[in-house]
């Protein structure tokens, strides 16, 4: 049970986050708890999750209550998932509203499966938006910013200065490191006619960030889009963006932490497949012939590649008990091994060079949230770069996609 | 092949930037060709009825401060370019503010036109800023269709109003027809005139004045001279002149329409060629 009021101001800032998050995801989580509310997002494909949580001070009043459910004694959270659709025109024309607007407030009717914005604006008008939303666990990604090797931190105005010069038809970008300076680059395109975009750079030196700790040189690729989205909202809160990095392949942070909320883009990053140890060549090779195999697999085929794996995508429609007490150790082994999980979602290759936490996955029994953290990985390995099919498609993603749902008897995310 | 040039001044930048506006207006791919004192930009339809053509000349001293070419000959001292338009006018734009820039050609995977930029940032840093803008090399059997049109032999000659009103009223006129004739004659009058059934729309510029024409001797001044062209090449055109020229004439034969611009010290010559 959620309620909460904010002044016109703050309600620009959430709009403008509700915007950010509509880069990552059509769907959105509204998810309550006595730190604040928090609002998710994940990406069909698991390579982007968005996370913006405004803590109770940023509203002018925060009530939240979870519910208890009678037939057991845990306590359940709202589990609110809205669609973008939905919720992208209430927040629509923000400076307007910044001006028009009071008080604004939110609350949850539990009986009924909605979730209330009233908006009162000036001259009396008061205007009400029902929006209906479906019941869905929402997603939580434990990432360890700390733990990075690479940490900078920039105002974004010097991060959209250098992020303009690249066309929005790029897809991915590349973030080039070494302690003397940072390059920003367009990812590397092997065709060759006059219609290919124009490969851009931008070198900016260490003085231009506000934290600059670069541990190990290291280039990673990821997605324009996301990063994009995060830009935006950093700029109309004026507040620095984090960004936190590893080698290619382990997923980078974006965020911003503020005194009334914190946010965070968990991006998935290309895995650099020369620079992995274990055998690059069959790998890439049997993930070649997996991703047609599975593009064309029936639901039952999917179910026998590796059903533990697979468990963790697909949501059981009873709400499941959240984890909020994150087991640091158990995470972090799965960051350094950010590929092996990938291996074992392909079921069938044999090589897992780390033992240790594929344990884990077959056992099954691992909490839950530990599967659900794998999702993100499934997206980090690329297909092979020459077949410029889309990086992120994971292996797996072929059950997720809605004509998958559609046509098969998996439950939907 | 090589060419390197530079350039230091902002002023010159601004032009050069503005020049490649234009011309991504005017074509999306079109020719560059470098010769020691010049650069082209050349668009050559080989539509036969309504098509279009351009040719805009600058004198490379007047932008850059440094430039070599080695064209692909010696006897051949130029070199011909295919590139998107675009590319040069975006890549360009983000050199607002800088301090220099540099063009060259490079071979990184495939033949690019590098373009580097060396900007100044708040924090009195440095940055660095490259873009390898894909290009095709023209082979020089090609070259021929890309030389200096001739001018030729037109009826009237005029000096055109001020585009930006031309402009408006084309845009309206598109609405309604895509068949415009253009009407001008040597006692500085000019019209652009649209007629279907139901209406004829007909806007006159008057005393425009006309720039010296040696076939004027023995013409009426009052006979308008006319051409049939497609409203929508006219509109092209006028859309691409974001700055008023220093000059501009309009050249009206009934096979094709020229328009002899000046801005600053780059010429564009632009060619629309009558419905058939």
């Amino acid at each position: 049970m959620l309620k909460c009021g904010m002044s016109g101001s703050q309600v620009k800032v959430f709009g403008k986050a509700i915007q950010a998050l509509s880069r990552v995801s059509d769907e959105l989580w509204l998810d309550p708890s006595e730190k604040g509310l928090a609002l998710r997002a994940v990406n069909s494909c698991r390579s982007a999750y968005g996370c913006i949580l405004f803590s109770p001070v940023f509203f002018q009043h925060y009530q939240w209550s979870a519910s208890v459910k009678m037939n057991k004694n845990k306590t359940s959270n709202l589990n609110c998932k809205l669609a973008m659709k939905s919720v992208l025109p209430i927040f629509r024309c923000l400076n307007s509203l910044e001006r028009n607007v009071e008080k604004c407030k939110i609350f949850t009717s539990s009986d009924k499966c909605k979730v209330v914005f009233q908006f009162f604006c000036r001259h009396g008008i008061k205007r009400t938006h029902n929006v209906c939303f479906q019941e869905s666990q929402p997603l939580q990604v434990l990432f360890e910013k700390s733990m990075c090797a690479n940490t900078l931190t920039i105002h974004p105005r010097v991060l959209a200065e250098a992020v303009v010069l690249f066309t929005s038809n790029q897809e991915e970008l590349t973030l080039a490191v070494t302690p003397l300076n940072v390059c920003f680059k367009s990812s590397n395109e092997e065709s060759m006619d006059l219609t290919s975009a124009v490969y851009s750079e931008i070198v900016v030196g260490p003085d231009e960030f506000d934290f600059f700790q670069i541990g190990v040189d290291t280039e990673i690729t990821f997605c324009f889009k996301e990063l994009k989205g995060m830009l935006m909202f950093s700029e109309a809160i004026h507040a620095p963006i984090s960004i936190h990095f590893d080698f290619p392949g382990k997923p980078m942070a974006l965020s911003i932490d503020d005194m009334l909320l914190e946010a965070n883009f968990i991006l998935a990053t290309l895995a650099d497949e020369q620079s992995r140890a274990s055998s690059p060549q069959s790998l890439c090779i049997s993930q070649k012939q997996k991703r047609s195999d599975l593009m064309h697999a029936d639901s039952k085929a999917i179910n026998n590649i590796s059903s533990k794996a697979l468990e963790s995508i697909h949501r059981r429609a009873a709400p499941k008990r959240l984890y909020p007490e994150e087991n640091l150790t158990d995470i972090s082994a799965l960051e350094n091994a950010g590929s092996p999980i990938m291996k074992m979602a392909n079921g069938d290759i044999t090589e897992v060079p780390e033992s240790g936490v594929t344990k884990n996955l077959e056992e099954g029994s691992g909490p839950p949230y530990l599967r659900k953290f794998s999702c993100i990985f499934f997206g980090a390995v690329s297909s092979h770069q020459q077949e410029h099919l889309n990086p992120f498609e994971s292996l797996a993603t072929a059950s997720d996609c809605e004509e998958d749902v559609n046509n098969s008897s998996l439950p939907s995310f | 092949m090589k060419f390197r040039a530079k350039i230091v001044d902002t002023a010159c930048l601004n032009h050069f930037t503005r020049v490649s506006n234009m011309i991504a207006k005017l074509a999306k791919t079109c020719s560059l060709r470098i010769s020691p004192d010049k650069l082209n930009f050349i668009l050559s339809d080989k539509v036969a009825s309504g098509g279009v053509s351009m040719w805009c000349e600058l004198e490379q001293e007047n932008f850059f401060s440094e430039f070599q070419m080695e064209g692909v000959s010696a006897e051949n001292n130029e070199i011909y370019l295919e590139l998107t338009s675009e590319n040069l006018s975006r890549a360009l734009k983000t050199a607002q503010n800088a301090r220099t820039l540099k063009i060259k050609l490079t071979n990184k995977h495939f033949p690019c036109l590098t373009v580097s930029i060396e900007l100044l940032s708040a924090s009195n840093s440095s940055r660095i800023v490259t873009h390898d803008i894909p290009i095709k090399v023209i082979p020089r059997k090609l070259w021929r269709d890309l030389q200096e049109p001739t001018i030729p032999a037109a009826e009237v000659s005029i000096y055109l109003p001020l585009l930006k009103t031309m402009r408006s009223v084309v845009e309206k006129m598109k609405n309604i027809s895509n068949h415009l004739i253009i009407e001008a004659n040597l006692n500085g009058q000019l019209n652009l005139k649209i007629e279907t059934e139901l209406v004829c729309v007909t806007t006159h510029f008057k005393d425009l004045g006309n720039p010296p024409l040696d076939s004027s001797q023995n013409r009426d001044p009052e006979q308008m001279a006319e051409v049939h062209i497609d409203i929508r090449k006219l509109q092209q055109f006028l859309a691409g002149q974001q700055v008023n020229p220093t000059k501009a004439i309009c050249n009206v034969s009934d096979k094709m329409v020229h328009f002899d611009l000046l801005h600053e010290d780059v010429s564009l010559q632009y060619f629309i060629s009558a419905l058939s």
